[in-house]
């Protein structure tokens, strides 16, 4: 089997933009959670 | 089609690294860039090293004999920011860089373009960071917490401390998003998670946690730029803010970040003890589980860095339980590597000596966390000698001497020569011995009442400090034996592929030096097992 047989391109994308999409709501949810305090 | 890719990727696999300074800028090859962050975070080990001694200069004697006391801050601050995200932090992905792939059957990691902005963004966080020594003001001389008020008062350095702190941030992220995708996608097919090794395995679960903390860090420090440059008042109690808000923040960053400086740790000695143990490393999935579990508490233990804030009866009782708890997991962890040892045929090469030292002395600054977790006896150990004992024992022979032990354990599959035995030995024993009379008598300096952060002290804590400063000489000295070590590495014997007498693993079926791309083709981890047996 080479690396040619197997596609895994679209596990690859999905993977990244869930792990993207986790980093960015730590983020903006922190500081949500200190314009609600504030 | 399926024939003219496999064409493609013939090709591609026999052609070596681009020449001159291009291969470096531009590379996307794993090894290469695992090379760099390797060396990069050796480079940063130095610079903060220089500073730790420019601290424990200056603690040497009592009264002030070298430097400005504005000065003494910056470098506590500086030393802390350079060692954790400059030293420890890309070193570890160095690591993960060279060996995840080899040790899962993948050719390269899943994202290499993401992979080689991650490292070329250290290099200017940290040359913008270095800039503040020559700014008006100064560096930031507020502590590597950055809290506020104080941090607010820091001079033009200021903006240029959040930016770089944004760009280790965005580096990290993008480093554990690649580290997270390539593990999940690129394994070989025999090759089912509880299966991976420890090493991988730590490093997953780290990966996650980086994920879940470093956009918290960032979140805090856009505050602190906005209260400071857009006039809002998240962290600034004259606004209605509240700057405890900002230590609870960070905290729940600042301790998960413990343990991704510590778990990849965990995997590598997870490694190399079985090894010169001769025997498969005992309970590998409790290991797993364990690891798993300490990465769970790391979210909600942060408030024992706080104690002393003040906050209600439930809350300390909630936070010194939950951290006591780290406590199982963690001896799990030790009672492991010592069972694996047990009746083991172990010889004492220098990665074993560094990985039998870190669980011995790791264990101590596991102790002396416990203590520090029981709140009423914090409020006295609190901000005192103890803690800087504490964490330099976690990360210290904690951290680096697992990182050393890595690097001499893979080094001869790097270099494919065998390092200098007798140097490296020498290397260990100097930094043990020195290692410890650098830390130890902080714990006694801390429970007499020796404030951290002061660049002058009374008389009464004289003798411990002359010790922990020839001490930190002593072992900054040592470390330059690594160097020649680093220096001599290709002069060696030359390695065989399988390097060391019985190591477990896919990187031991590659030929020494591991070649430029490898596992083109997926191995059959299965099969390697067994061969091993």
């Amino acid at each position: 089997m080479t690396r040619g047989d197997i596609d895994r391109r679209s596990s690859v994308r999905r993977t990244t933009i869930i792990l993207v999409a986790v980093a960015a709501a730590f983020y903006f949810g922190f500081i949500l959670i200190g314009v609600l305090r504030a | 089609m399926v024939t003219a890719a496999a064409e493609l990727e013939k090709d591609h696999d026999h052609h070596g690294p681009a020449k001159g300074i291009g291969r470096w800028l531009f590379t996307t090859n794993h090894k290469d860039i695992g090379t760099l962050y390797l060396l990069f975070s050796l480079v940063m080990f130095f610079v903060g090293g220089a500073m730790a001694l420019v601290i424990r200069s200056e603690l040497m004697t009592p009264g002030l004999q070298f430097v400005h006391p504005e000065f003494f801050n910056q470098m506590t601050t500086m030393h802390a920011l350079i060692m954790v995200f400059g030293a420890v932090m890309p070193a570890f992905v160095g690591l993960a860089n060279w060996m995840i792939p080899l040790m899962i059957g993948a050719p390269d990691m899943a994202l290499p373009r993401m992979n080689n902005w991650s490292f070329w963004i250290l290099p200017v966080a940290f040359s913008i960071l270095l800039s503040t020594l020559f700014m008006p003001g100064g560096a930031p001389a507020s502590g590597w917490t950055m809290y506020p008020p104080l941090v607010l008062q820091t001079g033009d350095a200021f903006p240029f401390l959040i930016f770089s702190v944004h760009l280790m941030g965005l580096s990290s992220i993008m480093g554990a998003i690649n580290i997270i995708v390539t593990i999940l996608n690129m394994r070989a097919p025999d090759m089912w998670l509880l299966k991976m090794p420890m090493f991988v395995w730590t490093w997953l679960i780290t990966a996650y946690l980086l994920i879940a903390v470093m956009p918290v860090l960032a979140g805090a420090v856009t505050m602190l730029l906005t209260d400071q440059f857009f006039g809002t008042s998240f962290f600034l109690a004259a606004g209605g803010g509240d700057p405890v808000m900002f230590q609870h923040i960070f905290w729940f960053f600042g301790h998960p970040e413990v343990y991704i400086m510590i778990l990849p740790a965990f995997g590598v000695v997870s490694e190399i003890i079985p090894t010169f143990s001769r025997k498969p490393l005992f309970g590998h999935d409790s290991m797993v589980y364990a690891a798993s579990c300490i990465a769970f508490l790391s979210f909600i233990v942060w408030a024992h860095h706080m104690f002393t804030v003040g906050m209600p009866l439930s809350g300390q009782l909630f936070f010194m339980f939950a951290t006591m708890l780290i406590a199982v997991p963690t001896g799990v962890k030790i009672f492991n590597w010592v069972a694996t040892m047990w009746r083991g045929a172990m010889t004492f090469e220098t990665p074993m000596l560094f990985s039998l030292a870190f669980v011995f002395l790791f264990t101590i600054g596991g102790f002396s966390g416990l203590m520090l977790a029981v709140a009423p006896a914090d409020i006295q150990y609190h901000d005192s000698y103890f803690v800087v004992a504490h964490f330099h024992y976690v990360l210290v022979p904690g951290s680096i001497f697992a990182l050393m032990a890595a690097a001499y354990f893979w080094l001869p599959k790097w270099t494919g020569h065998m390092y200098s035995e007798s140097a490296g030995r020498l290397h260990f024993w100097t930094s043990a011995i020195f290692v410890n009379l650098t830390f130890f008598p902080m714990h006694f300096l801390g429970l007499a009442g020796m404030p951290r952060r002061i660049p002058d002290y009374p008389t009464q804590f004289a003798d411990f400090n002359w010790m922990a400063s020839v001490g930190a000489l002593g072992f900054g000295l040592s470390q330059l034996i690594f160097v020649y070590v680093l220096l001599t590495a290709k002069k060696g014997a030359r390695a065989t592929d399988r390097v060391w007498e019985a190591p477990r693993g896919l990187e031991w079926t590659v030929p020494s030096p591991a070649p430029y791309h490898t596992f083109t083709t997926p191995p059959k981890a299965r099969i390697e097992e067994e061969s091993f047996k």
